[in-house]
C-alpha cells in the first residue's frame, strides 16, 4: 500500500486515486462478488430454470416440475445436487486442458457481464467511463469458449456444433453492436450510469422509433447470441446431439447451462438498462428520481422501487425469452446468416442516421419538451417504417431474381435447379 | 502490490508470447495467442486506458483469435496435429528479423521524447479520479482517463490520421489480397458450361 501511494516509485501507474482500494471499496466489491456473483446470481439461475420449466410446461399443456417441494420449487437444488455429483467424463482422445477451460472461459464472460449493469442508484458493482464498451467485450469472450468446447472434444458433432456456433456468434455480433451505438449516440457516454441519467431526462430511449428498432434488432440479436431457438442451430439436438457440449457431463456441463441462463439474464439486464429506462417505472416521468433527497431514507426508498421495477422487466424479458423459444421453430442455416448479413446490418446501419435525426430534434435542446418529442416521431418514424419497408422489399426482389430455389423453402422433390447438370 | 502485478502479467504476457511460436498444435497456439492479446489488454489497464483494453478484448480476443481458429478449421489439420507447420529452414532469418525489430523498438521508445505540449512516454503522474461530467479544459490527462473515447477519436482523426489511413489502407489491401489467394479459377463454373459443382439430392420426406 505504501508502494501503491509512493510517487516516486516507478510503476504508480494504475488507479492510484481513481479507485482507491479503501476498505469501504474494498468491503463493497467483496460483498457483490460473495451475495452477488456466488450466491445471488446463481440462485437467479437456478429458479430461471425452474420458471421456464414451468412455462414450457404451461405452453405445452403439461404440469412440469411438481415432485420436489410444493410447485417444484425445491426442483433447482436437486439439480444442482445431481450435476455437482455426477462424474466428470472426459473422452479419451479430449484435448484435457483445453476441455477444462473451456466452460470456464464460457461462465466468466457471463459473469464479467453483469459487473458494470446499473440496478439501482449507486448499485452498479462497477461504475467504468467505458463500462458499455466493457460489457460487449466481455460478451464477445464466449465465442472463443464455446469454439474451444466443440475443438477440444475431438468429437464432429461438436466440431459441427462449434462451427455453426462460431459463424452465428461472429455474424450476430455486428447487429448487436451496431443497435447499441444510437444509445452512446444519445447518451454521450460509455457508462451505463449515465446513459441511465439521460434516460431520467429524456424518456425511455425505447420510446423513440430509431430507438424501438435498435431494440427489435438488439433483442433478435442477442437471442442469436445466446443459442436459443429460434436461433439453437448450434446445438440442435435432432442434428449434432448438443453441439459444442455433447462430450460434457457433470458440472462442466452444468457449467455451460449455468453460462446459457446466465447469459439470458445478463441480456436482459443489458436490455433493460439500455433500452427500457433501467428501472424507471414509466417513460418519460421523472418518478422515482425525483424523490431522491441527500437522505439515506430516501435513497433506500427510491432504490426499492428501482430495483423492484428493473427485476420486473427483467423477468418480463426472460419471460418473452421463454415464450419465443417454445413457440418457434428452428432456423435454417442459410436463412440465418442471410438474416443477420442481409436485414439487421443493413437496417442496424440506416438506424444510426435515424438517431441521428432524433437527437437533433429532441437531445440536442438539453431539455425535453413534448413539442420536440413529437416532432421527433413525426420526423423519425416515417423513416423508421420506409426502412424496414424498403430493405424487406430490397430482399424478396434479390430473392425471386435469384435462382430457383435459392433460399425459397422446398418441399419434398419438387425443387428446380436451374442450370445443373444430372450427376 | 502494482509491481508485483505488472510483473506477473508481463510474465504471462511474455511465455503466451513464446508458447504461440513454439507450440506444435496449431489451435493451442491460437489459444496461447488469445492469452497473449489478454495480456496485453490487462497492461493497458495499468495504463490507465480501460478503453483501449475492452477494445483490446473486444476486437483481439473476441474477434482476430476467433477468426483465426476458423481459418484453422478450414485447413487440413483441423485437429491441429498437421506434421507441415514444423519450423522449418526460416528458423534462423526470422530469429535475426525478430530480435532487430525487437532492438528497433527498444532504440524507438527509449528514444521517445514529449510532442509540443504533451510530456514524454516515460514520464510517471499519479492517476487523477474518476468524474463525470463537467471537466476542467486545462486537465487533458484528466480528461483522457474519463471520457477516453471522445479522446481518442479525436486523436485518430487529427494527430495520427496518417497512420489511421494508412492502417486502413493496409487491411483493405490484405482482404484483396486474401480474396485474390482464395480465388481459384477453377473453382468459378465457366460460362456457358453447366457447373461441374453436383446439385444437393432432393430433399425427400420418405425414409
Amino acid at each position: 500500500m505504501i508502494e501503491l501511494l509512493d510517487p516516486t516509485s516507478p510503476l504508480v501507474w494504475a488507479q492510484s486515486q481513481a479507485v482507491d482500494l479503501g476498505w469501504g471499496l474494498a468491503l463493497r466489491w467483496g460483498l457483490w462478488l460473495v451475495v452477488g456473483f456466488l450466491g445471488l446470481f446463481p440462485g437467479i439461475v437456478a429458479y430461471m430454470v425452474w420458471l421456464e420449466r414451468k412455462a414450457a410446461a404451461r405452453f405445452q399443456d403439461r404440469i412440469g416440475p411438481n415432485r420436489v417441494g410444493p410447485l417444484g420449487l425445491l426442483q433447482p437444488i436437486a439439480d444442482a445436487i445431481k450435476l455437482l455429483t455426477k462424474e466428470n467424463l472426459v473422452p479419451a482422445g479430449a484435448d484435457g486442458l483445453v476441455h477444462l477451460a473451456a466452460p470456464v472461459l464460457v461462465i466468466v464472460s457471463a459473469f464479467l457481464m453483469l459487473a458494470v449493469i446499473p440496478f439501482a442508484v449507486g448499485m452498479a458493482p462497477v461504475d467504468l467511463p467505458s463500462g458499455l464498451l466493457y460489457l460487449m467485450a466481455a460478451s464477445s469472450l464466449s465465442p472463443l469458449g464455446v469454439f474451444l468446447a466443440g475443438w477440444s472434444s475431438r468429437n464432429k458433432y461438436s466440431l459441427l456444433g462449434a462451427m455453426r456456433a462460431v459463424a452465428q456468434l461472429v455474424s450476430y455480433e455486428i447487429p448487436q453492436v451496431l443497435a447499441v451505438i444510437p444509445i452512446v449516440l444519445w447518451g454521450g457516454s460509455l457508462s451505463l450510469v449515465a446513459i441511465f441519467d439521460k434516460q431520467v431526462e429524456f424518456g425511455w430511449f425505447i420510446a423513440s422509433p430509431p430507438g424501438l428498432l435498435a431494440f427489435l434488432i438488439m433483442l433478435i440479436a442477442s437471442i442469436a447470441e445466446l443459442n436459443r431457438t429460434p436461433f439453437d442451430i448450434p446445438e440442435a439436438e435432432s442434428e449434432i446431439i448438443a453441439g459444442y457440449h455433447t462430450e460434457y457431463s457433470g458440472m462442466r456441463f452444468g457449467l455451460f447451462f449455468l453460462a446459457e441462463y446466465l447469459s439470458v439474464f445478463a441480456v436482459g439486464c443489458l436490455v433493460t438498462a439500455l433500452y427500457l429506462g433501467g428501472g424507471m417505472p414509466l417513460p418519460l416521468v421523472r418518478f422515482p428520481m425525483n424523490l431522491l433527497g441527500d437522505s439515506l431514507p430516501r435513497l433506500i426508498l427510491v432504490d426499492m422501487v428501482l430495483l423492484a421495477v428493473f427485476m420486473f422487466k427483467v423477468l418480463l424479458f426472460i419471460l418473452f425469452m421463454f415464450w419465443v423459444r417454445v413457440t418457434l421453430l428452428r432456423l435454417r442455416v442459410d436463412r440465418l446468416m442471410n438474416f443477420a448479413w442481409k436485414y439487421l446490418t443493413p437496417l442496424a446501419i440506416v438506424n444510426i442516421l435515424f438517431a441521428g435525426i432524433w437527437y437533433e430534434c429532441v437531445i440536442r435542446a438539453g431539455v425535453l419538451t413534448l413539442g420536440g418529442w413529437l416532432w421527433g416521431w413525426v420526423v423519425t418514424g416515417p423513416l423508421v417504417v420506409f426502412a424496414v419497408w424498403l430493405v424487406v422489399w430490397i430482399n424478396r426482389r434479390l430473392l425471386l431474381g435469384g435462382p430457383a430455389g435459392v433460399g425459397r423453402p422446398s418441399l419434398g422433390g419438387t425443387r428446380v435447379d436451374a442450370g445443373a447438370a444430372p450427376g | 502490490m502494482i509491481r508485483v502485478l505488472f510483473l506477473v502479467i508481463a510474465v504471462t504476457g511474455l511465455a503466451s508470447a513464446l508458447a504461440t511460436v513454439l507450440i506444435k498444435n496449431l489451435v493451442r497456439a491460437a489459444l496461447a495467442l488469445a492469452g497473449f492479446f489478454f495480456a496485453v489488454a490487462c497492461l493497458f489497464v495499468l495504463l490507465e486506458a480501460e478503453f483501449l483494453a475492452a477494445l483490446q478484448v473486444l476486437i483481439y480476443v473476441g474477434a482476430v483469435s476467433i477468426l483465426l481458429m476458423f481459418g484453422i478449421m478450414l485447413t487440413r489439420g483441423v485437429q491441429g496435429t498437421d506434421p507441415a507447420s514444423r519450423p522449418s529452414a526460416w528458423r534462423l532469418p526470422g530469429v535475426v528479423i525478430g530480435l532487430a525489430v525487437f532492438a528497433l523498438l527498444g532504440y524507438a521508445i527509449f528514444q521517445e521524447t514529449g510532442l509540443g505540449t504533451q510530456r514524454a512516454w516515460g514520464a510517471i503522474d499519479p492517476r487523477p479520479a474518476i468524474a463525470r461530467g463537467t471537466v476542467e479544459p486545462g486537465a487533458p490527462r484528466r480528461r483522457a482517463i474519463n471520457d477516453m473515447g471522445k479522446v481518442v477519436g479525436v486523436e485518430l482523426m487529427t494527430r495520427y490520421v496518417v497512420a489511421f489511413e494508412l492502417a486502413g489502407l493496409l487491411l483493405t489491401a490484405a482482404l484483396v489480397g486474401a480474396v485474390a489467394v482464395a480465388h481459384r479459377e477453377d473453382d468459378e463454373p465457366s460460362r456457358g458450361e453447366p457447373s461441374r459443382i453436383p446439385s444437393d439430392p432432393p430433399i425427400t420426406t420418405s425414409p
